[in-house]
């Protein structure tokens, strides 16, 4: 049985075989997953029966698991799972679907943006994991869009302005994208801005690639509101449906993703039924600009 | 020369010829002008040299004038025109270009989201009516979403869930969507939110169409982070291409639109160039639904 990988869209992502990710992963199976994620960006593997353990594990593979706090507003006596373990469902700690009001469920609405992971740190993550334990049958769908392609498509005039642009992204702009804006002191000094370039480089392939994010909240020396709409702009064209994946979920299945090259998002589902999905993401090795002193 | 209307596109928007509005019109032009407004949602006059008097004059035909006054921040002092029309030109009082951190610049930027026009009156706009008097070459298309053909689209638990939802809408929501936070007491007491039904219905076609605009920032009953990203998600739905004419401004174009029927936005232009368009607007003769106490 050896690993295969079948483009799903014309642009991006693959459909991996041949490998059981529950298990040790041979050097060889390992390199072949990188440079498919080089590659295609996202990867679908069907039929994975993970433990958490597992995951971990199979996430070692590709660098450091990342595992700091910062990316949520639950307490770690609200947490489910532990730090090295993102929680993208929607259970509180006794595994019952958040009330509707719930702050953290205002919080994890978030996700229905067009985000990459961790853009909010200074050093953003480089692939995130995500494991389909219970899964909805209808919407809560991962959507992936193609960053790549979305800045090949740009015209020049606009990839020379947005060359050396440096966003601000947080975790607060995003929320209150939604008006989600009440956030204690202690928040505020954990979401505090970072800057990243808007247009990156693959360290591997060399390809270009808009760095976008819902946690975009400024360029650096732009007025806000004249920031905020060229941003809508240029998301609006990096999510055309030619550049979308629309990954819809079956039990067991891992999706991969490369937040180098890709955004996602969720859509949206019935919140009163599980959806235990969980994530583990491999931290990222550099910065993307220098940070503000 | 008899008035004649042509399609510009699949599903609503038409061309006019054989009228000229400069001059007034008779009662069978005005009949066949409102009838295309109905079909047609947005009609298109090319080469109509309007003085600002004569645009006032043909907008008479379809109902009262909309005064705009006290309700967007522009002070009546540093006003460039008439308080009969909005001047969504890029110009101060003395013609120049707006500076590019002008707070009333940064405000007209909410343009450049989808929106209805007055839909943050308790009685919202029926007609506007916007005049191209110094067009650019590159980019400021005005692109018009046709409501009806998106809610037709709707399957059918969506159509079911949105029926009877009330929306708030207010100059702050679109604003704040910006980063255009800062508000006086005075503008903020101008801009309380107002209710409007989601659905709404023709009163003469019998159509019903989403009430969308980007000054929407709530949902009764709703918690907002929900309503937010639902709205967003309608947005998305309602302005994919198929339901999207984008016009390119000659200089003298007329460009008529039913805000019942219809949103619009601005794209992005050079605005160190001077954009002269006025808009006239024909005020709406009913609620949509009744006010908070």
């Amino acid at each position: 049985m050896t690993l295969s990988i079948q483009q799903i869209t014309p642009v991006f992502a693959g459909e991996v075989s041949g490998v059981d990710i529950t298990q040790p992963l041979s050097r060889y199976d390992a390199a072949a997953i990188e440079e498919g994620m080089d590659r295609y960006a996202v990867l679908v593997f069907r039929d994975q029966h993970l433990t958490d353990d597992a995951q971990r594990a199979f996430t070692r593979n590709f660098g450091t698991l990342e595992a700091s706090p910062g990316g949520h507003i639950a307490t770690a006596a609200e947490r489910r799972l532990p730090l090295d373990m993102q929680d993208a469902s929607n259970l509180d700690k006794d595994q019952k679907p958040l009330a509707r009001d719930d702050r953290r469920r205002m919080f994890n609405l978030g996700n229905r943006l067009w985000h990459s992971d961790s853009s909010y740190r200074a050093v953003p993550a480089k692939y995130s994991l995500l494991s389909g334990r219970v899964v909805v049958e209808r919407g809560g769908r991962t959507e992936f869009a193609d960053m790549r392609t979305a800045y090949d498509a740009l015209d020049d005039a606009t990839k020379s302005e947005i060359e050396d642009l440096v966003c601000e992204h947080s975790l607060m702009f995003s929320r209150g994208t939604l008006g989600f804006t009440e956030v204690s002191e202690a928040e505020r000094a954990m979401f505090r801005p970072v800057r990243q370039r808007l247009v990156r480089t693959h360290p591997v392939t060399g390809r270009k690639s808009l760095f976008l994010s819902a946690h975009a909240g400024g360029i650096v020396d732009w007025p806000v509101p004249e920031t905020r709409a060229f941003l809508r702009d240029l998301v609006e064209h990096a999510t055309q449906p030619e550049f979308v994946y629309s990954h819809k979920w079956r039990q067991w299945d891992l999706v991969m993703w490369d937040n180098r090259q890709t955004m996602h998002r969720v859509t949206r589902f019935d919140e009163t039924l599980v959806r235990d999905m969980r994530r583990t993401t491999v931290a990222g090795d550099a910065m993307t600009v220098a940070q503000a002193a | 020369m008899a008035l004649s209307i042509r399609p510009i596109h699949a599903e609503f928007a038409g061309e006019v010829s054989g009228v000229d509005i400069t001059r007034p019109t008779t009662r069978e032009e005005v009949m066949a002008i409102e009838a295309g407004m109905d079909r047609y949602a947005v009609l298109v006059f090319r080469d109509q040299q309007l003085t600002d008097e004569q645009q006032i004059t043909f907008t008479l035909n379809f109902g009262e004038l909309e005064h705009t006054r006290g309700n967007a921040i522009t002070r009546p002092a540093e006003m460039r025109l008439d308080p009969a029309f909005a001047d969504v030109s890029n110009l101060d009082k003395n013609d120049q270009p707006l500076a590019r951190d002008s707070r009333r610049r940064l405000y007209a930027l909410g343009n450049r989201l989808w929106h209805s026009d007055s839909s943050f009156r308790a009685v919202p706009a029926t007609y506007s009516l916007l005049s191209g008097r110094i067009v650019v070459d590159k980019g400021g298309d005005t692109e018009f979403a046709d409501m009806r053909a998106a809610y037709d689209a709707l399957d059918d638990a969506t159509k079911a869930e949105v029926e009877e939802l009330i929306c708030e809408h207010s100059l702050m929501f679109s604003r704040g969507q910006l980063g255009f936070t800062e508000f006086s007491p005075d503008e903020r007491e101008a801009m309380r939110p107002v209710r409007q039904s989601l659905v709404r219905m023709h009163p003469v076609t019998g159509r019903k169409s989403l009430f969308l605009a980007a000054h929407i920032g709530a949902i009764v009953g709703w918690p907002v982070p929900e309503a937010r990203a639902f709205i967003r998600d309608l947005m998305e739905h309602a302005t994919q291409p198929q339901f999207v004419y984008a016009h390119k401004w000659r200089q003298h174009d007329l460009v008529m639109w039913d805000n019942r029927q219809v949103m619009h936005r601005v794209r992005r232009f050079d605005d160190t160039n001077v954009r002269d368009v006025r808009r006239t607007t024909v005020g709406g003769t009913e609620t949509t639904v009744a006010q908070a106490a």
